[in-house]
């Protein structure tokens, strides 16, 4: 230190002595007339170069609707800002369930029976070009991209951009169960092959896809399982995405005896099971398990169907029979491991045909057989999510009783907005709901009845929404 | 020196001894009595420079009267000062003993003024002949990083660059035979430096302030590239080298050629190296490891971490009596990614996520030398250089980002006769770069920077004492018209993350983004006293102190906006915070000013040989950057993840910790040691050590400074093979900046054997190459993406090289 310390003396008294022959320097600063920056999604882009942002490349849209006809081969396509049919595509197969891809590009047609699931792009899309996002639109196109690898597809779930296609396999020939994870762009550039899993036994499972974790379904040896039904898997598996592959890393400790019904929000990944509801909460790279056992008011039923919205701290579980019958609604919440039945429960005479989360979260939707869309509202009490009626929308004017054979009321919900669209094949019309207002404000007239509809667009950012917790 | 030699050699035929009575006839031995081969003689402030033949003797003519100073110069020897004073018409005989020198004194050629390892006030170092070969690496900085005192802020291997005593940045300088490389390494660690390795002859590298020689970049030192792209002789010769790599499957090609009739002289080079994505011993980010149930089959690569470049030199040259005139033309291509550059956001594992920079550069240069018979002047150096560079960043296989620069660059080195003993010059330097980005990481808005140089550099040998001056005066100016301070919305993150105003004024009224012309003008001067003392015969003490001024360079005044390749929000030294807000800084912007002390004690010759270093360098007006707590939007949200419907509220992902340059004082102290000890013929050990601390002046440790180090390299060397065991140990670094996290030490274990054998007229040598053989976990504490890139596993290199 002290040899230190006279470097530094010696430092000083050059620096003193040489400071005369110190450099010199001037910085002038004209300002000059600013630029008026049009406020919009691009914030403090400093980019220096005068590129404009904004919406010269962003397109208003409320959407597209896809409706599949209950008495034909055809998937239709409709402009939903003038409910202009824009085209119809014939399908390959006779029985297929509708849904969109994870990014409401392409509808998703699946027919489980002939283990094939087909693409057709919606033709409105965006994309990230960095400084600005970019959207397209195009006229509707059926995608030559299909997938017939797995056996019996049959639940498809979609998170942050990935959908995972769970193929249940199928005993009586012997194909095993197997999972694919899909996105927007595997579709646009025809990936020829999925990550996924592929299991040594078949199941009727389920796949939550998590950024790079993909929890899915295990099912044990039989003589192992804890489940009745011994097609039905008893365990979860955490699987991370490595170099192209998922590869098992964790299985939850918790059995989940007949597990049927997946949902996941920020937090949490849950699983309905005979007894209760599996949670899996994740940290980082791990997850914590831990079990709801189910109340009283499950009574014998069990929770098999549950639903679950990113932004959401509780998820809606249904509890029914095995095939169906009554069904009890209940709100699950996984921070304080409780379960409880909402207050508001279907009328007598009236069965649920569709749930879902409305697009931010806020509201939940029930649409019974009945014609009514229930729109159920969150509130806060004392710390505790209580989901209450905000009202109920009447969505026929038509005798429920006079429904054709083998149809039901349909109900998809637009990502882009207050919007969901129920369809009805007595009337053979799609209306418009707005959530907030509780109110019809539009309708698409149909020339057949619809047996199913989604909504294809671009989903609305969401970030100015304010939630209070 | 040895193509100097050529031209000195027919002078000297051209004119017949017995004609001139001036002459100075000699023999160069060895220790043993032997004859010295191929030893250079050098009369230093001339340009005579002759070559001992097989008996190791030289005839030096056409020399004036007065005191001579011969410089004697051969590989594997101390170098050897001898004053000859010539009287009228005498012819002296001379015999000159060389001692061994275990460390090889090699002469730099970035400098006008005479400069080595053992024999200059400061410090230098000179990577070159087959030590250069063995370290070779991809990047500028890796393949420097075992020379003591630099270190490589290896960036995953991609774009590593050297950091010289801890300072790196716009604070190192690196020039391509003496002329800037004109890149835009400089400005982000993610970016390249164009320049190769395995074309080139010499590695150079100035430790400390070398502001004299190149101006304000090289307040923290130089590295200069040395090829013979300009070819100052026509000797039919060349290189050519083939090389596989086990670690990332690299394959490199590489051949370097002269020839020419006796009055023009022609070059040409080309490389060609692949790599793909390089295999570590562990999972790759920090986070992984305390994952103790993780089963990972299978080898783990750093993603993004390939490699691709090529290049081509080609070069003509006039050689006449006087000197030389050529002109070469090289194409630089390089395309590599970029790992780690994820947006801001969590690492993804997702392939499209994947940005890669595409690198191209032309670069002309033009190098001439006259030598005179004039009263005054003898020799002028001449160097233009024009270079045109472009860099684009690419995401999503669109162009994110570019970045231009084209500099034009003009030296002229006038070297007087000596003047009551005195040699040196006076050198003039202009250059001129013009630097533009545009795109989303375009943080620093075009300008263009000017700089008008004077430079003097004398040395005078005082009896034992060397003593070297120098000063240099420089104006720089940097204009940059179109400076924006855009109204971005800066804000703290609250513990709970939720529920916080983001105050994204949604509403309809605009912002504004303010626009300013700004013209600086700096006069940055530099002075510098050095003294080497030959205090006993073979041991030399040295002492340098410089005073270097710098300024600040573009990116460091005039930023303001995403820099993605440190993960960062960038706001320049122009701009301050006042009340939550951006506006004009009130500080005057100022030059930075280091304050340098070196110490050198060396032992020249002997069987042992050693350079210690010690420095104290107090920089004032340090420009660095300070974490100011704040966010902001990286207006850079990324690819295929919108539309996600359930996204996260508060995404944070898109938002980067805002980091403003200011400026403080700074005091940066350390060592550098070296031994050499040729055990006998065949064995040699070198021992290194080097240390650098940086810490502000008023508390605080500066980021991402290199641990202590040492090693030792055993080397076994006989006619036909080679043998080399290099250890380092990196000690752990727990000085850490704010923000940044302590790293653990490692040791680094590599070897290599070549053997030489001569086929068909060709000499070959086939080599094997062995680095991190221990697979150690290596993370390297300067470099930015430590936590999620560290060292390559364990790796074999087989390959050839032949010389013609």
């Amino acid at each position: 230190m002290t040899k230190l310390f006279k470097l530094k003396l010696i430092a000083l008294a050059i620096s003193s002595t040489l400071i005369t022959a110190c450099g010199d320097a001037e910085t002038n600063i004209v300002e000059k007339d600013p630029i008026e920056v049009p406020d919009d999604h691009d914030h403090g882009d400093g980019d220096g170069d005068d590129h404009d942002h904004g919406d010269e490349y962003t397109i208003d849209s409320l959407g597209r609707l896809v409706v599949l006809a209950g008495d034909s081969n055809t998937a239709s396509f409709f402009d939903l800002d003038d409910n202009a049919l824009l085209d119809t595509f014939t399908l390959t197969n006779d029985s297929n369930t509708l849904s969109s891809s994870p990014d409401f590009r392409y509808a998703v047609i699946t027919s489980r029976a002939q283990d094939y699931l087909g693409f057709i792009d919606g033709g409105l899309w965006r994309e990230d070009h960095g400084e600005h996002l970019h959207d397209y639109k195009q006229s509707p196109a059926a995608s030559s991209y299909e997938l017939t690898n797995g056996s019996r597809p049959t639940h498809l779930v979609k998170h942050d951009g990935k959908l995972a296609i769970f193929y249940d396999g199928d005993a009586t020939s012997g194909t095993v169960a197997s999972v694919e994870v899909l996105t927007d762009s595997d579709i646009t550039s025809a990936t020829a092959t999925l990550p996924g899993i592929t299991y040594d036994i078949n199941m009727h499972g389920v796949a939550e896809p998590r950024g790079e974790h993909l929890l899915s379904t295990i099912r044990r040896d039989d003589a192992d399982s804890t489940s009745v039904a011994k097609v039905l898997p008893d365990q979860v598996g955490v699987y991370h995405f490595h170099d192209g592959e998922y590869e098992l890393e964790q299985t939850l400790e918790l059995t989940c005896p007949d597990l049927h019904g997946a949902a996941q929000n920020h937090d949490y990944v849950i699983f309905g099971c005979s007894d209760g509801v599996l949670l899996a909460h994740q940290y980082d790279d791990e997850y914590e398990a831990e079990k709801i056992a189910n109340i009283d008011a499950v009574g014998d039923l069990r929770i098999g169907t549950i639903y679950g919205h990113e932004d959401s701290e509780t998820f809606i579980g249904v509890a029914s029979g095995h095939g169906g019958g009554p069904a009890v609604i209940l709100s699950i919440d996984p921070a304080s491991a409780e379960m409880e039945e909402l207050e508001w429960q279907l009328a007598d005479g009236a069965s649920a045909v569709s749930y879902s989360f409305s697009a931010n979260g806020e509201h939940f939707l029930v649409l019974d057989s009945l014609g009514f869309l229930n729109v159920l509202e969150a509130h806060e009490h004392d710390g505790h999510t209580h989901w209450e009626l905000a009202g109920q929308v009447d969505i026929t004017e038509e005798d429920v009783t006079t429904m054709p054979e083998g149809m039901k009321f349909s109900m998809t919900v637009a990502q882009n907005g207050q919007f969901a669209y129920v369809a009805d094949p007595i009337a053979q019309h799609v209306v418009q709901v707005h959530l907030e207002d509780l109110e019809i404000e539009g309708e698409l007239e149909l020339t057949f009845p619809p047996a199913a509809i989604t909504w294809l667009g671009i989903a609305e950012e969401e970030e100015d929404h304010d939630h209070d917790h | 020196m040895k193509r100097r030699s050529q031209l000195a050699v027919l002078i000297a035929a051209l004119l017949p001894a017995s004609v001139l009575a001036k002459t100075i006839e000699g023999i160069v031995l060895n220790n043993q009595g032997n004859a010295v081969t191929n030893a250079t003689v050098e009369v230093e402030g001339t340009d005579i420079t002759v070559t001992t033949d097989e008996n190791g003797k030289f005839v030096i003519a056409d020399l004036k009267n007065g005191l001579k100073e011969l410089h004697i110069v051969a590989p594997g020897y101390a170098h050897l000062h001898s004053d000859i004073t010539i009287n009228n018409n005498e012819k002296q005989s001379i015999t000159f003993n060389l001692k061994r020198s275990p460390i090889e004194v090699i002469d730099i050629e970035a400098t006008p003024i005479h400069m080595s390892a053992m024999e200059s006030a400061s410090p230098v170092s000179v990577l070159s002949g087959e030590q250069l070969r063995r370290q070779q690496a991809a990047t500028l900085g890796d393949s420097l990083e075992k020379l003591p005192g630099v270190n490589t802020n290896f960036h995953a291997k991609v774009a590593s660059t050297p950091i010289i005593r801890g300072l790196s940045g716009p604070r190192v300088l690196i020039t391509q035979n003496g002329l800037d490389v004109s890149d835009v390494s400089r400005v982000g660690p993610d970016h390249s430096v164009a320049s190769e390795a395995s074309t080139a002859q010499q590695i150079e590298v100035l430790r400390g302030p070398a502001t004299l020689f190149y101006g304000s970049g090289a307040i923290g030192g130089v590295v200069n590239v040395v090829d013979n792209r300009v070819p100052t002789d026509s000797i039919t010769r060349g290189e050519w080298n083939l090389e596989h790599n086990s670690v990332d499957n690299q394959k490199v090609a590489s051949f370097n050629a002269t020839t020419g009739t006796d009055s023009f002289a022609f070059y040409a080079d080309a490389f060609w190296r692949e790599a793909d994505d390089y295999e570590v011993p562990v999972a790759p980010e920090v986070e992984h490891d305390d994952h103790d149930h993780e089963e990972h089959s299978g080898d783990y690569v750093v993603e993004n971490s390939n490699e691709e470049s090529e290049g081509f030199t080609v070069g003509a040259s006039y050689l006449f009596d006087q000197g030389y005139v050529g002109m070469a033309v090289e194409q630089f291509n390089r395309q590599y990614g970029i790992p780690g550059h994820t947006h801001g956001g969590e690492e993804e594992h997702s392939e499209e996520e994947a940005v890669f920079a595409d690198l191209d550069q032309t670069k002309v240069q033009l190098l001439a030398e006259y030598n005179f018979d004039n009263e005054w002047l003898n020799k002028i150096n001449l160097r233009v250089g024009h270079t045109d560079y472009e860099h684009a960043e690419i995401e999503h296989g669109a162009v994110g980002t570019t970045f231009k620069n084209e500099t034009n660059e003009l030296r002229v080195d006038l070297m007087h006769n000596p003047f009551s003993e005195w040699n040196g010059g006076l050198s003039f330097h202009y250059k001129n770069s013009d630097v533009e980005a545009q795109g989303s990481e375009a943080f620093t808005p075009p300008s263009e920077t000017e700089s008008i140089a004077i430079a003097l550099m004398e040395g005078k040998h005082f009896g034992d004492v060397l003593v070297q001056l120098g000063g240099r005066v420089e104006r720089v100016t940097l204009d940059a018209d179109n400076v924006l301070l855009p109204d971005i919305d800066a804000h703290p993150h609250d513990d709970d993350g939720h529920g916080h105003d983001h105050g994204h004024d949604h509403g309809s009224e605009s912002s504004y983004t303010r626009v300013f012309d700004v013209e600086q003008e700096f006069t940055p001067v530099s002075l510098s006293a050095g003294a080497v003392w030959d205090f006993t015969p073979g041991y030399n003490l040295g002492l340098s102190v410089s005073r270097s001024e710098r300024a600040p360079s573009a990116s460091e005044l005039l930023s303001f906006g995403p820099h993605i390749g440190t993960g960062t929000y960038e706001v320049g030294a122009l701009f301050d915070i006042h009340d939550g807000h951006f506006e004009l800084s009130d500080n005057p912007i100022d030059l930075e000013t280091a304050n340098n002390i070196d110490l050198t004690f060396r032992k020249t010759e002997g069987d042992i040989g050693f350079i210690f270093n010690a420095f104290y360098n107090q920089v004032d007006n340090y420009y660095y950057q300070v974490d100011t707590g704040l966010y902001a939007e990286s207006g850079h949200s990324h690819g295929d993840e919108d539309g996600h419907d359930h996204s996260d509220e508060h995404d944070h992902s898109s938002e980067l910790p805002v980091y403003l340059f200011k400026t403080d004082d700074v005091i940066l102290h350390g060592f550098e040691a070296q031994v050499a000890w040729q055990l006998t013929d065949e064995f040699k050990v070198d021992l290194f050590s080097d240390y650098v601390r940086a810490r502000l002046q008023d508390g605080g440790d500066l980021p991402r400074t290199p641990p202590l180090r040492f090693g030792t390299e055993l080397s076994y060397e006989t006619n036909n093979l080679s043998a080399h065991l290099h250890v380092t140990r990196y000690q752990e670094q727990d000085r850490t900046a704010p923000e940044e996290t302590s790293t653990d030490g490692y040791t680094m274990l590599d070897a290599s054997v070549s053997y030489d054998l001569s086929v068909l007229n060709q000499d070959l040598s086939l080599y094997l190459r062995g680095t991190n053989l221990t697979n150690t976990e290596a993370r390297v504490h300067s470099s930015f993406l430590k936590d999620i890139a560290p060292r390559p596993g364990r790796s074999f290199a087989l390959g050839i090289r032949g010389y013609f």
